[in-house]
């Protein structure tokens, strides 16, 4: 879900940029030095995992992993994957230059927001419950990111609906995937590690 | 005391250095990077027809991906749609460069420019020909002759050059990330870590 260049306009470019900016200004001002490490193994995870293509379907499509993301690092998600970002489109030619702050906001909105949704949910002591919004969050993240490439799609002309159908429709299976690795992470921190977790019992 | 002082330095040292190999690493990779995403296309002519190939990465064709051909002031020339093999084919509409744009849906976008020179040599080729005829009563037969030997020797060229063009495609295939471009952008990832901590550190600590 990398839109590249030579597609959006100026104004969908320039929104996206201070969208994109003004959500890394949230999320470096909320990070913590501690966390500094932690922050830097999601992002590379990000920049890695853009690499694993799921071969179901027509389309070209890769997992995000922008929900456990979201899950993990709340706001600091926006530094997390603008680095990620950066580093794509620098070495693997992912994406541009001019749509990276496009491409920031359509992966880091629906992380911030999935984590907001679904944290209470995750954190319940009731396993089923906190494995169905983990599930949900992963699924969701991908779902709303597709769902924003195709609303910036709309303003070059395409129709809204037809875009959105495309890109959910080939995103599908890496939502199904998406969620159930956030799921399986989720189960795992809980035993193994639970003070990674902590973002989420915060506030 | 000084132990400690001296591996401080030290620290500082190659923070300040892996800070300015990253600086000078994004400043060395812009330009290049700058025309370059995701999904590829080529074009090569034959004949009178300009085919073309458009890929993702090494291995995924663009199935019914959008092209449309441009001259390079902007004005549209034709367009139509890749078939299953990601390939395109079309009579050259006229000999300018062209700007060839794959548009494969999401948001994927390349161009390739296919040069007037590459388009145009079908014509070059046929003057220093007509000109090698010395005599002048039989210029008339030599230039058809001419003709007949710039056809076969096209034809000819053609066979050959065309394992050399598929090659040439496939070495541009290879631009797929490969494991230099994953461990340092690996790299890159903890060096920022490192000089984000270090910004921090002196913050808080100092």
């Amino acid at each position: 879900m990398h839109i590249s260049e030579g597609i959006l306009s100026a104004p969908v470019l320039i929104s996206g940029a201070v969208l994109a900016a003004a959500g890394t200004a949230v999320g470096l001002k909320k990070l913590d030095y501690e966390r500094i490490p932690q922050v830097a193994v999601l992002s590379a995870a990000f920049f890695i995992v853009s690499l694993v293509h799921v071969p179901i379907g027509p389309s070209n499509v890769h997992l995000i992993l922008n929900g456990l993301i979201g899950l993990l690092l709340g706001w600091v998600a926006f530094p997390a994957i603008l680095v990620g970002l950066l580093l794509q489109a620098i070495l693997f030619q992912f994406g541009g230059f001019t749509s990276l702050g496009v491409n920031i906001s359509v992966m880091s909105f629906p992380a911030v927001l999935c984590f907001y949704a679904f944290r209470r949910g995750v954190r319940n002591e009731k396993a089923g419950l906190s494995m169905l919004s983990s599930f949900m969050c992963g699924f969701c993240s991908v779902l709303l990111g597709g769902i924003l490439v195709a609303l910036a799609l709309t303003f070059t002309g395409k129709s809204f609906i037809n875009a959105a159908k495309v890109i959910v429709i080939a995103h599908l299976p890496v939502m199904i995937i998406e969620g159930l690795i956030v799921a399986g992470c989720v189960k795992f921190l809980k035993k193994v590690k639970p003070e990674i977790l902590e973002v989420i019992y915060d506030g | 005391m000084t132990a400690e002082s001296t591996h401080r330095e030290m620290s500082l040292l190659s923070r300040l250095l892996s800070g300015l190999v990253i600086g000078l690493g994004l400043i060395f990779t812009f330009p290049c990077t700058v025309c370059a995403h995701n999904v590829f296309i080529y074009a090569w002519v034959d004949g009178d027809t300009v085919y073309t190939e458009s890929y993702f990465g090494a291995k995924r064709k663009v199935q019914g991906g959008l092209i449309r051909v441009f001259d390079l002031p902007g004005k549209e020339l034709l367009e139509g749609r890749t078939n299953k093999k990601g390939e395109f084919s079309f009579k050259i509409p006229q000999k300018t460069d062209l700007r060839i744009v794959v548009e494969a849906g999401m948001g994927h976008r390349n161009e390739f420019i296919l040069k007037a020179e590459d388009i145009s040599d079908v014509g070059a080729v046929a003057e220093p020909l007509k000109t090698g005829g010395t005599k002048a009563e039989s210029t008339h037969s030599i230039s058809a002759d001419a003709e007949q030997i710039k056809a076969v020797v096209e034809q000819a060229l053609d066979s050959r050059l065309r394992p050399l063009r598929q090659e040439l495609a496939a070495i541009r295939k290879e631009k797929s990330p490969g494991v230099t471009e994953i461990i340092g952008g690996i790299g890159y990832i903890f060096g920022i870590m490192g000089l984000i901590m270090y910004f921090m550190s002196r913050k808080t600590g100092g």
